[in-house]
């Protein structure tokens, strides 16, 4: 195993691992961090942690799964960082009810029906993207894992270290807060 | 002697209204929900269209979260990924 081969000092080894795995990492820290210079600083210290850390890894869990909480953990703390300076309130793309529990605004728009009538798919990617920004470092985080890595609620709540139940919470909150976003940039109440 | 098989008992969730059925449109899509509280789930979506409307357009949200691709990696940052790394892990 190479790994194994990395934690005896074995530089091509090294080089191989970083072969196999830098598209990955790459991809992966970008849709966390959202730029290509953060994402490059998250896969310089990731791939220098496998480096200095290869000793740690006991080999209990597959290294893939290993590496990907190196890159999670590593993107987290750039998007920390720079979620300290802005802080956006979800609220008001929200669901919101009356005192009786129904929808406040009525009709509910099922856009989905024409969508594609009045935005361009990369139009879409923008808006769902720019959302991505406006949510926190760790709902950012379980979207990416559950929508777009499909991994699964268990799986998410080992990566970040969150109960199961947090990860729906979070999961649930998150997209509410998108297809709110999707939804009044379309025109309609996102309510 | 015969081990007493204990049965858990669910209690299902109340759907009667569309705040109520929200807060459980993640666990539907799942299969997560009880049977007994999918079942009063779907009756609500039977009689109210504005919660078959929001359930539509948060399924639509879930496909174009998915939808969204990645570039691959610059292949000059690769190298000078790889050069850091040279000149840090000696």
């Amino acid at each position: 195993m190479l790994i194994q081969r990395v934690k005896a000092g074995d530089q091509k080894a090294f080089e191989a691992i970083f072969n196999h795995y830098v598209s990955r990492v790459y991809r992966q820290a970008f849709k966390l961090v959202g730029n290509e210079a953060d994402a490059e600083d998250v896969v310089q210290e990731v791939f220098l942690l496998v480096y200095r850390k290869a000793k740690s890894f006991l080999g209990k869990s597959e290294f893939s799964t290993w590496l990907y909480r190196l890159t999670a953990n590593a993107a987290l703390t750039k998007l920390r960082q720079r979620k300290k300076e802005k802080e956006v309130s979800l609220d008001e793309y929200f669901p919101k009810f009356r005192k009786d529990g129904h929808h406040l605004v009525r009709p509910v728009v099922d856009w989905t029906q024409d969508i594609d009538k009045f935005v361009a798919i990369k139009e879409y990617s923008q808006i769902i993207t720019e959302a991505m920004e406006q949510l926190s470092p760790t709902d950012k985080a379980v979207v990416m894992m559950s929508d777009m890595e499909e991994m699964s609620n268990p799986e998410i709540s080992e990566t970040l270290g969150i109960s199961v139940q947090a990860v729906k919470a979070r999961l649930h909150r998150a997209r509410l807060s998108l297809r709110g976003r999707l939804t009044s940039h379309l025109g309609y109440s996102p309510t | 002697m015969a081990k007493k098989v204990q049965i858990r008992r669910v209690n299902p969730k109340k759907v009667d209204t569309c705040k109520q059925a929200t807060a459980l449109i993640l666990d539907y899509l799942t299969g997560e929900l009880d049977p007994k509280t999918a079942r009063l789930f779907e009756e609500h979506l039977m009689v109210c269209p504005d919660c078959v409307s929001f359930l539509n357009s948060y399924k639509e949200t879930i496909k174009f979260t998915r939808s969204l691709s990645y570039e691959d990696i610059p292949s000059e940052m690769k190298k000078r990924i790889r050069r850091f790394l040279r000149d840090n892990i000696r």
